[in-house]
């Protein structure tokens, strides 16, 4: 899959095709990965084989500034992020409604699609997500200060450099990554400017929503914020894990998710 | 070594760039991990530059499924070769 040019922007994009694939109009399922660290491949190595082999359709991109995406100074807000994933699955030609999957910071931009494009969203499995109420103002908050101590820390510590000397590649990478996404772009400041969605907004969803947490997590809160924003909404909590849901318990992951998309016919 | 072997090498360069691997001996029982430090997202790219060689005839998405992400980035070089040669063979 070549990279795909989209909102202005460059973005990594992998499709896997089930090997059976007939043609049927089985909605695609997209992975929406999360903030700064983060790329398609937790999404790949994790639920994509197994989505793939249950007969879907899967499109994994990397999301603006992440992975091996264009880094573009501005447009790292959710709104900005549902405006990168529309305009991606224009380019593809992917015209009918898809399931959404995302974690932390992609289900955020999930969330906010079902919302602003809810005629492009099938349904939504959010994995240790906040979108609405207090859980999301509170993790808003946390990230931005927690982002911008990293940030004075990568660029006063010169950490990229010195872990390069010391001949540690993999890590130097991801921290020049990092230094260059958090004190190069908007995104710190898109993050301060982000509200969550409003509860009326929410309540407009029609599309089943899953939402995944760890027992243990500190986005443990966002649980009870979907259940009172979105009543029907289907709650599953991963004992005994905190926010790394998706690295730390993929099987139990994978057995929910799996579980929970057939029901809504993804195999077509 | 097998041309299967040098293939993935070339791949190989082509994804992390030569200067990184001017340095680094290639050999069967090198990793992508401790050896190569290859990044997860790197490795999606291999992947990707191994279908497009060999086809649908290479399916790293099924040879990674039952493993971890740990385990996926403990794979050796000779390993990844050992597959891409056992479904040549199959498929051939």
């Amino acid at each position: 899959m070549p990279d795909i040019h989209a909102n202005g922007a460059r973005f990594h994009v992998q499709r896997l095709a089930p090997e059976s694939a007939d043609g049927t109009r089985a909605p695609a399922v997209v992975f929406v990965h999360g903030l700064v660290m983060d790329n398609l491949s937790s999404f790949y190595y994790t639920l994509a084989g197994p989505t793939v082999g249950a007969g879907a359709h899967v499109i994994l991109y990397d999301l603006r500034g992440h992975g091996r995406s264009e880094r573009t100074p501005r447009g790292y807000s959710t709104s900005g992020g549902v405006a990168d994933l529309c305009g991606l699955l224009d380019a593809l030609g992917v015209t009918e409604p898809v399931y959404l999957v995302g974690n932390s910071y992609g289900g955020f931009i999930a969330a906010r699609m079902a919302v602003s494009a809810p005629e492009r969203v099938a349904g939504l499995v959010l994995i240790e997500s906040v979108c609405v109420g207090a859980s999301a103002s509170a993790w808003i908050e946390d990230m931005v200060n927690t982002l911008t101590a990293k940030a004075l820390s990568l660029e006063y510590n010169r950490l990229p450099e010195r872990l390069r000397a010391a001949g540690r590649r993999k890590i130097a990478r991801l921290a020049a990554q990092a230094d260059a996404l958090l004190n190069g772009t908007s995104l710190i400041e898109d993050l301060a400017t982000e509200r969550p969605l409003e509860a009326a907004e929410l309540a407009e969803v029609g599309c089943p929503v899953l939402g995944v947490f760890g027992e243990r997590s500190e986005l443990a809160g966002g649980a009870d914020d979907l259940r009172r924003y979105l009543p029907d909404c289907t709650i599953e909590i991963v004992p005994g894990l905190a926010h790394t849901v998706l690295r730390e318990a993929t099987a139990p992951l994978r057995d929910i998710v799996m579980e929970w998309l057939p029901r809504r016919e993804i195999a077509g | 070594m097998s041309s299967v072997f040098d293939e993935v090498v070339c791949l190989l360069i082509e994804v992390v760039g030569e200067d990184f691997l001017l340095d680094t001996e290639i050999t069967p029982d090198t990793s992508f991990n401790t050896d190569l430090a290859l990044e997860s997202i790197e490795f999606v790219a291999l992947s990707e530059k191994l279908q497009d060689h060999y086809g649908a005839r290479v399916n790293l998405v099924s040879f990674i499924g039952d493993m971890d992400v740990d385990g996926i980035m403990a794979i050796t070089v000779g390993q990844l070769v050992a597959y891409i040669e056992s479904q040549l063979a199959v498929r051939a």
